[in-house]
C-alpha cells in the first residue's frame, strides 16, 4: 500500500548498485535515451532493474494516482466512532423516509454513482428512466402550475412526496426494450436500496423552472449590518475616486446610462468621473465590450445548476500549457534527476542517496 | 422541540427568528437572527472526535479536549454535502435541540436558511430538505447556496471603494465574482444581484483537507510519521504555511544546495524557515510558530539547558509549496486547472461584457483565504490574464470564515427570503420533489 512514502533514512552512504545512475533530466525523450542500453551484455546484466520508459512512467503514474486518491481522504486509517449511546434521550420515531435516510450508509462516491448511472439512462432510454424512477418509488406531485410531466424526462424528474409509501419500489423495470429493462432494473435496485430520491432534474434544461416562482428584482435598501475591514487588493489604487470602479472603471468617458437600455442591471446614474486631460487621447480610449441584453442576463440568471461533474474543472486548452513542473520526490527543491528504475524525480545526489533505499524497499533490488 | 410534527402549522405570519446554518465539512457557522439582532456565530466542529483514551467529543464539545494525538474524526459532510445523516443529526441534536443544547432551538418556531455547496447531488438535498421537516420539523425554511449568500453585504466596503460617507446600501450587491475555498474543495461563482449565474459556477477540488493531507505527506518523507496526527498537522498548516508571491525564489532560498555545501540561505533560513514546536499533549496543547534557530545553536541550547523535551520541526519549502497546489495542481499530477484559469474558465462561458463588473468585484471567502497572499497572488495571476485595461480587484472580508454566515443573516432579513422560504405546510402539501424544484428555480429576474 502506499504509505505516504515514508522511508527509513539513510544514514550511512551507500554504494551506487547496478541500475542507479546520476541522469541529468531534461525530458521525457532525454530520459528514454539515456535509459535504453546499449551495450548488450550490460542490458542483459541489468535486465532486472532496467526499465522501459514506459514502464518507468506507468510507475510513476500508479504512484501519483494513489497518491491523490490519499489527499482525497478524510482520514488515514479507516475510522468507525459509534454515534454515543444516550443517557436520558427519548427515542424518537421517524418517519420512514427519516428512517431510510438515518440508516444509510451511503458515501458521497455511491451517490454519485447513482446519479450518473440515472443520467447516464435519461439519455440512452428516458422511457426506461421514467420506469426506474417510477419504480424506485418516485412519486412526482403536482405543483400549482403543473406544466411539467408531460414528457417521460419530466415525469422522472419528481421526488417524492413525504407520505410516500416505502414498498413502492416493487414494481421493477418495466422498460420498453429487454436492454432499457435491464437498465432500468440496475437503476430502480440502486435507487431502492436505502432511499429514494431522484435528480430533480434528468434531462438538463427540460425542467420548468418558472413555475411557481414570484419574480421582481427590485434591490432593497438596508442598512449594513456586518463590519468588514478585511483585506483587498490594490489594482484599483490608481483610478482611486472614480467610484464604484464596477463599470465606470473601464470607460471613464463613458456617458451617464450604462449598460443602456437594459432593466436587469441598474443603469450608472452618479455624475461621470472628473474629466481628465488625457480623456481623448486616442492611445487611452478603452474599448467597451457590449453589454449583454436583457435576454442574455435573465437566461444566464435563471438557467439551472450544472451537474456535480459538469461543474468540475478540467484542463482547457490554457492549461495543458502549463509548465510541467517536477519537484524532488525527497526535499521538494526542483526534481532535476530522474531515478531510472522508478522514474521519481530528485534534485541532487544528497536526496538521490535517500531516495534510493525507499526505492529498493518498493520496488527491489 | 424536535421533530415537532404535531405543532402549529406556520401560519401566514412567518417565524420572527431565523437560524442560520452555514453547515461545512469541518466547521458548521451558526447563529439567530431576528429583525432587531444578528448573533455572532457560534463556529462548531462539524464532527464526532474520539481521542487516543477513546474518549468521544460531539461537536463543540471538542473544546474541551486537550490532546489532539492521533484524534480520529467522523465528519458527516464528505466534499462540501451532508451525506451521513446519522452523524449529521447526533450533532445538531447536541448543538441546537437537546434540553441542554448551547443554541437552543425549537425549530417549531424557527426559519431555517441553510446554507449548501453549489452543484450538489439531487438526491442529497432531497435528503436534507426531508430532515428539515420530517425530523426536526422547521416551520420555514430556505436552502440556498453559500456563495450567493455572499451578495447580501456590503461588498464595496470590502473594497473601500471611497464613496459618500453612510453610503445607503442596496442589498444584494449588483455584481459579485466570489470564490470560496473552503475545506473540500474551491469554487467560482459569479453573483448579479444575489443570483447565482449557474452555467459559470466551477470547481476546483483543492480544499483544506487536501493541503493538510498534503503536509502530512510531505512532513512523513522529510520528519517523522504524522499520518495520525492530520489534526495538528492542520494547525501547524494554518498557522505556518503562506501563498508565496515568488515561487522560484523561495524555491531557490529553501535549498540545501549540493553535496557537501550547504547555501548560505539553507543556514540562515532566508526569513522563511521556520521552527514549529509540536505540542507534547503534557503542557503545551498546541503548537507553536517560532523564528528558525540553526541547528547549531539549538544544539547548543540543548547542551546548556539539559535534555530537551521539545520537539521542533523546521518548515522551509512545505510553507508554501502546500498552498501553491492551489494556483498549480499539476504540481501535485491533479489535472485540474489553477484558481486563476478556473476564474478565467467560469468568465469564458459569460458575455464579455460582464466581464469588467465581475473583475473588478471578486471577494475571496473560505478557510483558505486566511492564507498570507493569497489574494495579492490571485489578482497578480488574473492581471496576467486579461486586457490590460480591465480593473482587477480582489478582496477578503474581515472574516472569511463568518462571511457566507453574515451574508445569509442580512438575506434572512431581506424580503428575498419570503419569496424563496417554503413553510412546512407547503412541504406536506407538495412534496419534497416541488420544495427542490422551487429551491432550484431561485428568484428568478423579473415579472
Ligand atoms: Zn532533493
Ligand atoms: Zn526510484
Amino acid at each position: 500500500m502506499n504509505n505516504f512514502g515514508v522511508i527509513e533514512l539513510a544514514s550511512t552512504k551507500t554504494t551506487h548498485a547496478p541500475g542507479w545512475a546520476y541522469v541529468p533530466d531534461t525530458g521525457p525523450s532525454q530520459a528514454a535515451a539515456a535509459l535504453a542500453p546499449t551495450n548488450r551484455k550490460r542490458a542483459a546484466r541489468n535486465n532486472q532493474n532496467t526499465l522501459s520508459y514506459s514502464d518507468v512512467s506507468a510507475r510513476q503514474d500508479v504512484k501519483i494516482r494513489k497518491e491523490l486518491e490519499q489527499l482525497d481522504k478524510d482520514t488515514h486509517k479507516d475510522v468507525n466512532i459509534p454515534i454515543p449511546a444516550k443517557a436520558g434521550r427519548v427515542q424518537q420515531k421517524h418517519t420512514p423516509n427519516v428512517r431510510k435516510i438515518l440508516q444509510s450508509q451511503k458515501t458521497f462516491a455511491n451517490h454519485l454513482d447513482d446519479y450518473q448511472a440515472l443520467l447516464a439512462l435519461a439519455e440512452t432510454n428516458p422511457a426506461a428512466a421514467a420506469a426506474a424512477a417510477l419504480a424506485a418509488g418516485v412519486n412526482n406531485p403536482v405543483s400549482k402550475g403543473g406544466g411539467g410531466g408531460t414528457t417521460a424526462a419530466n415525469s422522472a424528474s419528481g421526488t417524492p412526496a413525504p407520505q410516500q409509501p416505502p414498498g413502492g419500489a416493487d414494481k421493477g423495470g418495466v422498460g420498453g426494450s429487454k436492454r432499457s429493462a435491464a437498465a432500468a432494473k440496475r437503476a430502480a435496485a440502486a435507487e431502492a436500496k436505502n432511499k429514494k430520491k431522484q435528480p430533480a432534474q434528468v434531462e438538463k434544461g427540460r425542467r420548468d423552472e418558472q413555475e411557481d416562482v414570484e419574480m421582481t428584482d427590485a434591490p432593497q435598501t438596508e442598512e449594513p449590518t456586518t463590519e468588514t475591514t478585511g483585506e483587498v487588493t490594490g489594482a484599483e489604487k490608481e483610478r482611486e475616486g472614480e467610484g464604484e470602479g464596477e463599470r465606470e472603471g473601464v470607460q471613464p468617458q463613458q456617458p451617464q446610462s450604462y449598460p443602456r437600455d437594459g432593466t436587469i442591471l441598474s443603469a450608472y446614474q452618479r455624475p461621470p468621473p472628473p474629466s481628465h486631460p488625457a480623456d481623448n487621447d486616442p492611445l487611452l480610449v478603452s474599448r467597451v465590450p457590449p453589454f449583454p441584453t436583457d435576454d442574455e442576463l435573465r437566461a444566464l440568471m435563471t438557467a439551472p445548476p450544472l451537474s456535480y461533474l459538469d461543474a468540475r474543472a478540467a484542463w482547457g486548452d490554457e492549461e495543458r500549457k502549463y509548465p510541467a513542473r517536477t519537484f524532488c520526490d525527497v526535499c521538494g527543491y526542483w526534481g532535476r534527476v530522474r531515478c531510472i528504475k522508478c522514474g521519481a524525480r530528485v534534485c541532487a545526489l544528497d536526496c538521490l542517496d535517500v531516495h534510493r533505499e525507499e526505492c529498493i524497499t518498493r520496488y527491489g533490488l | 422541540m424536535v421533530g415537532g410534527r404535531k405543532s402549529r402549522s406556520a401560519g401566514p405570519v412567518p417565524p420572527s427568528t431565523t437560524l442560520i446554518l452555514d453547515n461545512g465539512a469541518n466547521t458548521i457557522k451558526a447563529g439567530f437572527v431576528t429583525d432587531e439582532k444578528t448573533d455572532e456565530p457560534r463556529v462548531i466542529p462539524n464532527c464526532l472526535a474520539r481521542d487516543r483514551h477513546k474518549k468521544v467529543y460531539i461537536g463543540s464539545d471538542l473544546e474541551k479536549c486537550k490532546d489532539f494525538g492521533e484524534i480520529s474524526f467522523r465528519r458527516p459532510v464528505e466534499k462540501g454535502f451532508v451525506v451521513n445523516w446519522e452523524a449529521q443529526k447526533e450533532i445538531w441534536d447536541h448543538e441546537f435541540f437537546d434540553d441542554k443544547a448551547p443554541q437552543k432551538c425549537d425549530p417549531s418556531e424557527t426559519r431555517l436558511v441553510l446554507a449548501e455547496q453549489p452543484n450538489s447531488l439531487p438526491a442529497l438535498q432531497s435528503h436534507c430538505d426531508q430532515m428539515v421537516f420530517e425530523e426536526f420539523g422547521f416551520a420555514s425554511y430556505y436552502r440556498g447556496i453559500g456563495p450567493a449568500f455572499n451578495a447580501y453585504q456590503d461588498v464595496q466596503d470590502m473594497f473601500r471603494t471611497p464613496r459618500a460617507p453612510d453610503p445607503i446600501v442596496e442589498l444584494p450587491a449588483e455584481v459579485v465574482l466570489l470564490v470560496d475555498s473552503g475545506y473540500s474543495h474551491t469554487t467560482v461563482t459569479p453573483i448579479l444581484q444575489g443570483r447565482p449565474l449557474h452555467p459559470a459556477i466551477r470547481r476546483l477540488d483543492v480544499g483544506g483537507k487536501l493541503m493538510t493531507n498534503y503536509l502530512t505527506r510531505l512532513l512523513s518523507v522529510r520528519h517523522f510519521d504524522m499520518r495520525n496526527d492530520t489534526y495538528i498537522v492542520n494547525e501547524m498548516k494554518e498557522a505556518a504555511c503562506y501563498v508565496s508571491l515568488d515561487f522560484k525564489g523561495d524555491l531557490e532560498k529553501t535549498w540545501k544546495g549540493t553535496r557537501g555545501e550547504r547555501r548560505e540561505s539553507y543556514l540562515t533560513g532566508a526569513g522563511i524557515a521556520k521552527d514549529y514546536v509540536l505540542p507534547d499533549s503534557h503542557t503545551r496543547f498546541h503548537g507553536v510558530v517560532r523564528d528558525y534557530e540553526p541547528a547549531a545553536t539549538s544544539k547548543a541550547r540543548r547542551l546548556a539547558g539539559g535534555v530537551s523535551t521539545e520537539d521542533i520541526i523546521t518548515l522551509r519549502n512545505e510553507r508554501f509549496a502546500v498552498p501553491e497546489v492551489l494556483f498549480h495542481p499539476p504540481d501535485i499530477g491533479m489535472r485540474q486547472p489553477g484558481l486563476a484559469d478556473l476564474v478565467m474558465q467560469s468568465l469564458s462561458v459569460l458575455p464579455v461584457g460582464l466581464w469588467p463588473g465581475l473583475l473588478a468585484n471578486m471577494v475571496v471567502v473560505g478557510g483558505n483565504a486566511l492564507f498570507d497572499n493569497f489574494i495579492q497572488r490571485l489578482q497578480t495571476e488574473i492581471l496576467e490574464r486579461v486586457p490590460d485595461d480591465c480593473i482587477v480587484r480582489v478582496a477578503r472580508p474581515a472574516n472569511p470564515i463568518t462571511s457566507t454566515y453574515y451574508g445569509a443573516a442580512n438575506f434572512a432579513k431581506h424580503e428575498h427570503v419570503e419569496k424563496l422560504a417554503v413553510t412546512k405546510q407547503e412541504y406536506e402539501e407538495h412534496g419534497a420533489g416541488w420544495v427542490a424544484r422551487r429551491f432550484a428555480a431561485g428568484l428568478g429576474v423579473d415579472s
